[in-house]
């Protein structure tokens, strides 16, 4: 428990030391409790979620780093490994994959690259795989920006 | 559809809550840890002190600061030694060469801690007998500093030997000095003799070059010692600190290898903290290497690992049941498992 403390603070410090390091990730703890931390990722560019922010909740286990910290999407978002309704993420990095040597830095990116890269075989947004896994690209592209503006695009007007 | 996160939210943020008072039992629980590692810190530093007080109780009885006994020490044998050096010139080669084979042991990374001992020892053997090989009262009283900070344990009694090899290296700057006026001082005797006194109460090799200048403007009307120190004036200030580095860099890290203290040169390749739990690496965790891929974490991190998964966290990979085995006889604390584990680390990587 007060290994996971120490680890998480330095990773605090880490984020604000390094603040500019990676402007696509801005990664915030929670005011009064280091185990609830924020992210807020871009949506990478050359794919439907350019131009998108989206919020990332971090919820750390007494055992991190031993233990993957559990991360789900707070913004709606429709890609096939991440949960249309709860935001739950399939990602193997957080679950068998994990190595106590990752970061919640590190995890943003991974986070990223998903987005850019879906895993349509192991979906967690049926819609949305099969989409990809018919070769319907346009539909998949065309929803999932629909969602972009709709959920991670700040309001105009 | 709201509903859901947010209840998966509270159920999750109750235990959380709940754990905050154990988290500062156990902070307290650390800080008195840290009083007692203080405690002991403070008890050895008493112990080491009264050792020296005892051992230089001969030359300054009021023995206050080890380190001061220990340089007025060195600095009496600074003046024999720069006599002694000075009569010999042609010693000064050996010990060059002994010195840089000597010290690119210290340069290999690779080097188990015990080899660095080893070959510290080995170092102190090679300047003892070139001392010898100049004077026999020289040796014997460079060759008691020496046997007698090895003996110690402690870090600061290594400075005796290390300001013993500093004035070998300025008495080897005073020897040059002294060849080089040797050779264009036939004529003007009297000076250069007393340059050599001049130079001999320098302590360092820099004021001594500022000082040569003075001491021929003393005495004027003296064309060829001027001529003479021409070149040494635009030679010394530029050898001089090459000497002194030469000396100086690898001392360090001698240094620390006998002070038992490796992470201070180790920390080149090596993480000072765990990357896992970052609580700083200590002597046994900087040498413990469990995983081929070169993955370094501190033992504890290392144990709680085994108990769950087992894998490498750098390679994924799972630990081999052999190094596991040699972890447990290394918890057992034993010394003597030591020379052999790091001999198996350097096959390893």
């Amino acid at each position: 428990m007060q290994a996971s403390r120490a680890r998480l603070f330095k990773e605090y410090k880490e984020v604000q030391r390094e603040k500019t390091a990676d402007p696509d990730i801005q990664l915030v703890c929670d005011d009064s409790n280091i185990f609830k931390w924020t992210a807020l990722i871009k949506g990478p560019s050359e794919t439907p979620y350019d131009g998108g922010v989206f919020q990332l909740a971090f919820s750390v286990p007494e055992q991190y780093p031993l233990q993957p910290p559990q991360v789900r999407f707070l913004t709606k978002i429709f890609h096939p490994n991440v949960h249309f309704k709860t935001g739950e993420i399939c990602l193997d990095i957080l679950k068998n994959a994990w190595s106590p040597a990752w970061t919640l830095q590190s995890v943003c990116r991974a986070i990223i690259a998903l987005m850019a890269h879906p895993e349509p075989d192991s979906p967690l947004n049926c819609d949305s795989g099969n989409l990809l896994r018919s070769g319907d690209i346009r539909g998949f592209q065309s929803m999932a920006r629909m969602y972009t503006r709709l959920a991670a695009m700040p309001k105009k007007g | 559809m709201s509903t859901q996160p947010t209840s998966t939210m509270v159920s999750d943020s109750i235990p959380m809550a709940s754990s905050n008072p154990k988290d500062f039992a156990k902070k307290k629980r650390v800080n008195r840890s840290a009083k007692l590692k203080q405690c002991k810190l403070d008890a050895r530093r008493e112990q080491w002190l009264s050792q020296v007080k005892n051992k230089g109780s001969k030359e300054e009885p009021n023995g206050e600061g080890g380190a001061c006994g220990q340089g007025i020490h060195v600095a009496n044998e600074r003046g024999n030694l720069m006599e002694k050096l000075a009569i010999m010139p042609q010693g000064k080669e050996e010990e060059n060469g002994g010195c840089m084979n000597h010290y690119s042991d210290f340069d290999s990374p690779s080097n188990s801690p015990t080899s660095h001992t080893s070959s510290v020892l080995e170092g102190n053997d090679s300047g003892t007998n070139f001392t010898g090989g100049s004077s026999s009262s020289n040796s014997s009283s460079s060759g008691g500093c020496c046997s007698g900070s090895m003996s110690e344990e402690d870090n600061e009694e290594d400075d005796g030997c290390l300001d013993d090899w500093e004035a070998v290296a300025d008495a080897l700057a005073a020897t040059d000095k002294k060849q080089e006026q040797h050779n264009s001082s036939l004529d003007s005797a009297p000076e250069s003799d007393g340059n050599v006194v001049n130079m001999s109460s320098q302590v360092s090799g820099m004021d001594s070059s500022q000082q040569n200048p003075k001491g021929r403007g003393t005495l004027p009307g003296s064309p060829v010692s001027i001529r003479a120190w021409r070149p040494d004036d635009a030679f010394r200030p530029q050898s001089l600190p090459n000497l002194s580095k030469q000396y100086t860099f690898p001392m360090n890290s001698g240094r620390h290898y006998r002070g038992g203290s490796v992470w201070g040169c180790k920390s080149l390749s090596i993480p000072t903290s765990c990357p896992i739990c970052c609580e700083d690496l200590d002597f046994t965790d900087t040498s413990f290497l469990p995983c081929p891929c070169g993955f370094r974490l501190c033992l504890f991190c290392h144990k709680r690992i085994l108990e769950e998964d087992g894998r490498c966290p750098g390679c994924r990979k799972q630990y081999k049941h052999d190094l596991v085995e040699g972890e447990t006889t290394r918890d057992a604390g034993c010394l003597m498992f030591r020379p052999a584990r790091s001999c198996s680390m350097i096959s390893r990587s």
